[in-house]
């Protein structure tokens, strides 16, 4: 088995023989060495929210970029490799605005979720005729949180090239943990600031530092702001309201 | 007549025929031309009303004196299914080189069934106002020559009409006509859509009489003053007749009606 993995994992683009592709896997597996990234989708928006990880007492935490925004109405969530989220956000602006200079209008969630996604499998040697921008998989997995025509959605875009929308879905190291919390916690009637105290106590149980306001990030998608990034002042309040055990 | 190889043959050879070819070098300046537009003549209109838009156009088609055919449609279902255009919500309108509006209208066909698959929803008249600008615009230097006119309902069901010019300028409107006799359609459109120079009765002496003021007109009525528009613009214009082509565009989808006009 050991040897059959090591023949097929270095090309980029070739099936193992048992149908697999190594190089997509190993880059969910970078994923799961992030930092924890979570969003809840309520009838009112969408919550997402990210732990930052301060490795020095001297790291300044307000340069810790997890969460961007795409357009007004669209925001996301990262985990993984930071610097390669960079392009697919890119992208996603891009694609973004070009809808809106086309045709007067704000781009769809899913539409936008799917532009990142068919930047997702452009790696390797490219085909015939096509540029292709990068020699691997993303090493990144992004949680997309947006309100459009339909209401407050939230998506989940992984390297391979997929993805689904969720109610709410938790990435990265603390994923696992954080998400079976998720799945007793959430309920379809849950308020804004419900699904934000939800995300904090999530982050709270699976990050290794102890939280505050100033290691974890949230943002938030409704209808009448758009995209919002939290102040540091609205973290502070947030994090007061958390139950304290 | 503007033929698209005017100037050839040149004046003074070479020929049609062998015989003729000359044997000694042309003397003097000798000037070629491509001119790739013809006006195709007819005319088109829209009205727009509180839940139907209304699109015209006469069905005749012209190069200088002679008709090419007296049954070449102007009007155009965009983003519909197969060759009846199933499921159409929005009405393109084309007067002017009918080769380009033919183009205009199979680019805007296609944008618009790809934007269903890719965003799960049908283009509404908005959007695809914007984005027939941006095709106009896209050819600002060898533009598409016609007028178009696209004619939908709004997202609140209200009927919808948008005018462009050649290169893409769009403006959202009451009524507008385009083409030949759009000289002659207009100024009857004016006074009797937007109801200009018409005032209220003993609302005042001179410039202190009201203005009667516009309001959306009833589907019965604009019918009507389509018809009277196209049967009027016959008698005076020679590029326009044969038939009249009317699409209509409701909640229940696109109602077509043929009319005959005068053949002369």
């Amino acid at each position: 088995m050991f040897i059959a993995r090591s023949e097929y994992d270095r090309g980029i683009n070739t099936f193992s023989p048992e149908g697999r592709l190594f190089q997509v896997e190993y880059s969910l597996e970078a994923i799961k060495l992030g930092s924890t990234a979570i969003g809840v989708a309520t009838g009112e928006g969408v919550i997402l929210g990210v732990e930052k990880r301060v490795t020095s007492t001297l790291l300044e935490t307000s340069s810790v970029e997890k969460i961007v925004e795409i357009d007004s109405h669209i925001g996301c969530a990262m985990s993984g490799l930071q610097a390669d989220a960079r392009s697919m956000v890119e992208h996603a602006r891009v694609e973004s605005q070009n809808h809106a200079f086309h045709y007067n209008e704000p781009l769809r969630v899913e539409s936008c979720t799917q532009a990142i996604c068919d930047l997702a499998l452009r790696f390797g040697e490219g085909a015939e005729g096509e540029e292709s921008i990068m020699s691997r998989p993303f090493g990144v997995a992004l949680l997309i949180a947006g309100y459009d025509e339909d209401g407050p959605s939230l998506y989940h875009a992984e390297p391979s090239g997929t993805f689904y929308r969720y109610d709410a879905k938790a990435i990265g190291s603390g994923s696992e943990g954080a998400q079976a919390e998720l799945q007793n916690e959430f309920h379809k009637s849950l308020s804004l600031e419900e699904a934000e105290v939800l995300v904090l106590k999530t982050l709270k149980q699976v990050m290794e530092e102890k939280l505050d306001s100033k290691n974890v990030q949230l943002a938030s998608v409704t209808k009448a702001k758009g995209f919002r990034i939290y102040t540091d002042e609205e973290m502070a309040e947030v994090v007061g309201r958390l139950p304290t055990n | 007549m503007a033929s698209i190889f005017a100037g050839a043959p040149p004046n003074g050879a070479p020929g049609y025929s062998f015989a003729q070819t000359p044997t000694a070098a042309p003397s003097g300046i000798r000037e070629h031309s491509f001119y790739p537009y013809t006006d195709n003549g007819g005319s088109t209109l829209g009205i727009s009303g509180a839940d139907f838009s209304i699109l015209a156009g006469d069905t005749r088609s012209t190069s200088g004196y002679s008709i090419n055919t007296r049954y070449a449609p102007k009007l155009f279902k965009i983003g519909g299914e197969g060759p009846e255009s199933k499921g159409a919500r929005i009405v393109l309108s084309v007067v002017g080189f009918a080769a380009d509006g033919e183009a205009l209208k199979e680019r805007l066909d296609t944008i618009v069934k790809m934007y269903k698959y890719q965003h799960g929803k049908p283009m509404s008249v908005a959007a695809c106002a914007q984005r027939l600008s941006h095709i106009l615009y896209g050819k600002r230097f060898f533009p598409y020559y016609v007028t178009a006119i696209l004619g939908g309902l709004d997202e609140e069901g209200k009927g919808a009409l948008y005018s462009y010019d050649p290169v893409g300028s769009y403006e959202r409107e009451q009524c507008r006509a385009a083409g030949a006799a759009a000289s002659l359609i207009m100024p009857f459109l004016d006074n009797q859509v937007n109801f200009k120079n018409q005032y209220i009765p003993g609302s005042g002496e001179g410039h202190a009489l009201q203005q009667r003021v516009p309001e959306p007109l009833p589907r019965k009525d604009v019918e009507e003053l389509v018809k009277d528009a196209f049967t009027s613009a016959v008698e005076r214009h020679i590029e326009v007749g044969d038939g009249l082509q009317m699409m209509i565009i409701t909640k229940d989808g696109i109602e077509e009606i043929y009319e005959e006009l005068k053949k002369d």
